[in-house]
């Protein structure tokens, strides 16, 4: 299966908590806002390609009342099975890591 | 309907996008963004973020689709350092395989960077970076409303009335300052420390530099008292000044001055920074500030005054002109006599920049267009090399190199030319603005702080080596998968290359030709006018007369007084041996100008509502020292006195002007201290203010009869060397006046020389660029051609040997250049005619479209064909059938 790197995680996370299928600008948003980068939006398109190609992530087109988008669809988000898998997997590594630090845990020291 | 987002990038991402499943969603992504930006930051802002999104999209995208046409991204495997360096070495043993190519190829990317760099690097701190102020998008320059074609200071300065009025009145401003524009006429002598010496000073409201933010070196600005008519001397050095005459010792803080006779005490130092006059008055040297008194003496000057001011938050220039328009007709109103009432505000930066704006775009255009040619030059080259790198590709593929190994190893050749062509381009761009800030600083604002911008610099290079690794992947591109016997199959027989890439080429030479045809028209359009500005008759004789501003150092009770030391000064220098006329008069030509308004008696005032003419005030000697011909009646002589009958002399387009289809002489004109002048003699009109602009209404007054002047200029015409003369006439003159500084003088020609200086630089970077791009054009052609009969060389060979005469050969070859330089000359004659329109401004005497031009330029260009592909075409005419199928 192949690997998730940290932009992808947190691409995929970003969009699991969002629920409701977030398309690609709420995702933005909130990677900026909230874990504190800039994010080009060539490199977000990119990484979503990239998602979908290793079937981490499925999406469909949306036809979208919003007055600001001009006409132009929504493409809605959804992390697949593969993508859950990858992203627990993910969170298992970095818990087991994190665990093994102990004491020096960044918080506490 | 939400707004849309502009046109042309949302096209363009439409087409990156067309494939992309989606794009629509993306589009709409962006456009959500863009109309939340519009009422966050403005439109202009939400247009310059779609802008550089869609570029930065496309951009992407290209690369990518690049990267995954080679099959393999690059990113992913990481080579290790070893076979690194091993590319490294064998790329440069490629380049000295072929060092020609690499020098040549650098050479001509050096050329683009360093034109490119030059013109940006001259362009910035005028155009592009603040003014060095505090928050310099607040200040604003508010002139007089100045009626359209008179610029003389006159129409744009204002009373100092208005700026007392408008300080109380308006409320848009934070600040309102402003200085005395005519201020060099205000010449100071410093006496008491050494050598009696002239300076330049310039008269500024007190608040003058708390308005515009400027944090003094040493001390402090002045302070109301100071400013006040009749306040204590002070002044304020320039930082210059500071160091060229007290080696920037600060001690001289609180030491007095004499200047003119008058102390004043030293109460700051500016910071070097601020230079007054690069900004304000380029090429009018400023050695210190003092104050300008904003009172009902100096109103009574009449308009002297530039006001600066500084917007409250939040204010805009369209609403304080708003406000200053409500404000004048209020004061208007109260007193319907007050003249002179008007505000035209404009921002600072603009005013400063402006009347350059339209060269330097025009400049940079040309230095674009040259980096263009230059990128499709690269371009012509890396691809006439292509079949040749397939061949040797394809071996190497065949051994086995992996596609991304091949792939770096081209990329850091064609980096490695890149970057060496950027070396030259930097030192080049070096010379160049170096040369530009020497010769240019006389005329244009801030040009003494022109250095080479490292951005601009970046910019050239980045676009030169992308240009080359874009096209250094075509070899590799060239063999696809499985191909490598193909590709082999085919070099072996020596055979064309593929049809595309001839097709790709030629289109590249058709677009250098157009380009390098637009450039040179436009440059034959400048050239024209500039021949037509120096043809010009100006009215004067330019040659053989040296001329000196006489600033005398002592106080004078009277007019009269101060006529009969100049008459005595004047009959003195006429005595010197050589001195053939001697003349005086207030303002010599193409340099300062005010104008006066006035009426004809007689004749209602609203025939000639707002007009201005321009006063000289001259002695007798003025018209033949400067070699102007009086056309009829008299000229001024020594029986017009203070005494006699007020009397004037009137150019020959005033006289049109005024008097249209009657005779002017005994007619007369009526100024506001209600004397009537006759005129007496009319004279041949001259260029006073530049070549380019209508002589106007110029009217001579006697200086016996007329004292509204400060300093005098006097002029002497000589045969003698200028120099010679100089030192002469000096020693007479300080035989006059001893205190008074006679070493400064220069030559009318020298003048002249100043006023196209500006005209001549455009002229010279243009044309510089117009032969590069010629030149850049002209090896494009050989280099397709002679490609092209090298590949063709069996072919030739078999025709020959089939009974084709070397004239037909020749034919060939010559027909396939003019048809493609044709092309490229249409092409570029539209380019050339929306080139034109866009330089209308800076033409003179010469129409935007005009034939000639386009006619010789056209011509230019198919004769540098032509030569170009000569040699190819006698290499082709020279082959040998059995040779040429042997080769092949």
């Amino acid at each position: 299966m192949p690997r998730l790197g940290e932009f992808e995680l947190l691409v995929l996370l970003s969009i699991l908590r969002q629920g409701e299928r977030p398309y690609a600008n709420r995702v933005r948003t909130d990677l900026e806002e909230n874990a504190r980068r800039r994010v080009t939006r060539g490199a977000l398109y990119r990484t979503l390609d990239r998602l979908a190609e290793k079937g981490f992530l499925e999406w469909e087109l949306e036809p979208s009342e919003i007055p600001e988008r001009g006409g132009h669809p929504m493409r809605r988000l959804l992390v697949t099975a593969g993508g859950m898998t990858a992203v627990r997997d993910a969170r298992d590594v970095l818990t087991t890591f994190f665990e093994g630090v102990g004491e020096a845990t960044p918080d506490e020291a | 309907m939400s707004p849309s987002p502009p046109r042309l990038p949302l096209r363009l991402l439409s087409r990156v996008l067309r494939n992309d499943p989606a794009g629509r969603a993306i589009l709409g992504d962006l456009q959500e963004d863009f109309v939340g930006l519009i009422s966050s930051r403005g439109p202009g802002a939400a247009r310059r973020w779609y802008w550089r999104q869609a570029i930065s999209l496309a951009v992407g995208r290209l690369i990518q689709g690049m990267l995954s046409a080679i099959g393999r991204r690059p990113m992913n495997d990481s080579p290790s350092l070893g076979s690194l360096l091993q590319d490294v070495v064998y790329a440069a043993r490629a380049v000295r395989r072929a060092p020609g190519f690499a020098l040549f190829a650098a050479l001509i990317i050096g050329l683009g960077v360093g034109a490119t760099t030059s013109v940006f690097s001259v362009l910035r701190p005028l155009l592009l970076a603040p003014l060095p102020f505090e928050r310099p998008q607040e200040l604003v320059w508010i002139a007089n409303e100045g009626d359209a074609g008179n610029n003389s200071l006159s129409a744009v300065t204002s009373r100092s009335g208005n700026l007392r009025d408008f300080r109380t009145e308006a409320r848009s401003f934070e600040g309102l300052t402003g200085y005395n524009a005519f201020f060099d006429q205000d010449a100071y002598t410093l006496t008491g420390v050494g050598e009696p010496e002239r300076l330049a000073g310039v008269g500024v409201a007190h608040d003058f530099l708390d308005v515009l933010g400027v944090d003094l070196v040493l001390g402090r600005s002045f302070t109301e008292v100071e400013g006040a008519w009749g306040g204590p001397g002070a002044v304020i050095l320039t930082h210059g000044f500071w160091w060229r005459r007290f080696a920037g010792d600060p001690q001289v803080m609180g030491r007095t001055l004499e200047l003119n006779g008058e102390p004043r005490t030293v109460v700051g130092v500016l910071p070097p920074t601020f230079d007054f006059s690069s900004i304000f008055a380029p090429g009018v040297p400023a050695d210190f500030l003092v104050p300008f008194p904003v009172s009902d003496e100096t109103d009574q000057r009449g308009n002297t005054m530039v006001m600066v001011g500084r917007l409250r938050s939040g204010t805009t220039p369209e609403s304080a002109q708003q406000e200053l328009d409500a404000v004048v007709t209020a004061l208007q109103e109260a007193e319907p006599d007050r003249w002179g009432l008007a505000a035209r505000v404009t921002p600072l930066q603009e005013h400063v920049a402006g009347p350059f704006r339209g060269a330097l775009l025009l400049l940079a255009g040309a230095a674009a267009t040259v980096l263009l040619i230059v990128s499709v030059n690269v371009s012509g080259l890396m691809l006439a090399r292509s079949p040749r790198r397939s061949r040797e590709v394809a071996v190497r593929k065949a051994m086995g190199a992996s596609r991304s190994r091949l792939l770096r190893q081209l990329l850091l050749e064609s980096f490695g030319v890149s970057l060496l062509g950027g070396a030259l381009g930097a030192t080049l761009a070096w010379a160049m603005t170096g040369a530009v800030s020497r010769t240019a600083a006389a005329r244009i604002p801030m040009m003494d702080q022109v250095g080479v911008d490292a951005g601009a610099l970046l910019f050239g290079i980045g676009v030169a080596v992308i240009t080359g690794l874009v096209v250094g992947l075509v070899p590799a591109l060239h063999v696809t998968d499985g191909d490598e016997a193909g590709v082999l199959r085919a070099s072996g027989r020596g055979s064309t290359s593929g049809r595309g890439v001839t097709r790709l080429r030629e289109v590249l030479v058709i677009g250098e030709v157009a380009l390098a045809c637009g450039l040179l028209v436009v440059g034959g359009l400048l050239l024209r006018s500039f021949n037509a500005v120096l043809d010009v008759d100006l009215g004067f004789q330019a040659d053989h007369a040296v001329a000196w501003q006489l600033n005398p150092s002592r106080a004078f009770e009277s007019n009269a007084e101060v006529a009969t030391f100049f008459g005595t000064l004047a009959d003195r220098v006429a005595q010197v041996s050589g001195v053939q006329e001697v003349g005086l008069i207030d303002a010599l030509p193409l340099g300062r100008s005010r104008s006066w308004g006035f009426s004809i008696p007689g004749r209602p005032e609203s025939e000639d509502d707002g007009l201005g003419l321009y006063p000289h005030l001259v002695s007798p000697g003025y018209l033949a020292a400067m070699g102007i011909r009086l056309e009829a009646g008299r000229n001024l002589d020594r029986s017009d006195t203070r005494e006699s009958a007020p009397v004037v002399m009137i150019n020959e387009a005033g006289a049109r002007r005024l008097f249209p289809g009657q005779e002017a002489l005994g007619r007369f004109i009526q100024l506001w201290d209600e004397r009537q002048w006759e005129i007496v003699g009319i004279v041949h009109d001259v260029h006073h203010l530049s070549p380019e602009t209508d002589p106007g209404i110029q009217v001579y007054f006697p200086l016996t009869q007329m004292g509204d002047h400060q300093t005098l200029d006097l002029v002497v015409r000589s045969t003698r060397p200028s120099d010679e003369m100089a030192t002469a006439v000096s020693a007479a003159l300080a035989e006059i006046d001893p205190a008074m500084p006679t070493r400064e003088h220069w030559t009318v020609l020298s003048t002249v020389d100043r006023a196209v200086a500006a005209r001549r630089f455009t002229l010279g970077i243009l044309s510089g660029f117009g032969l590069a791009a010629l030149l850049l054009a002209a090896l494009g052609i050989y280099g397709v051609l002679a490609q092209s009969v090298a590949e063709r060389t069996p072919e030739i060979g078999i025709r020959m040997a089939l009974g084709a005469s070397a004239g037909d050969v020749v034919g060939n070859v010559i027909g396939r250049t003019l048809l493609l330089t044709a092309v490229g000359v249409a092409l570029g004659t539209g380019l050339a005619f929306w080139g034109g329109r866009l330089v209308r401004s800076l033409l003179f005497g010469v129409e935007a479209t005009d034939p000639l031009t386009l006619l010789v330029m056209a011509a230019l260009l198919f004769a540098v064909a032509l030569v170009a592909a000569t040699v190819p075409a006698l290499r082709a005419a020279r082959t040998q059938g059995a040779r040429a199928l042997r080769v092949g």
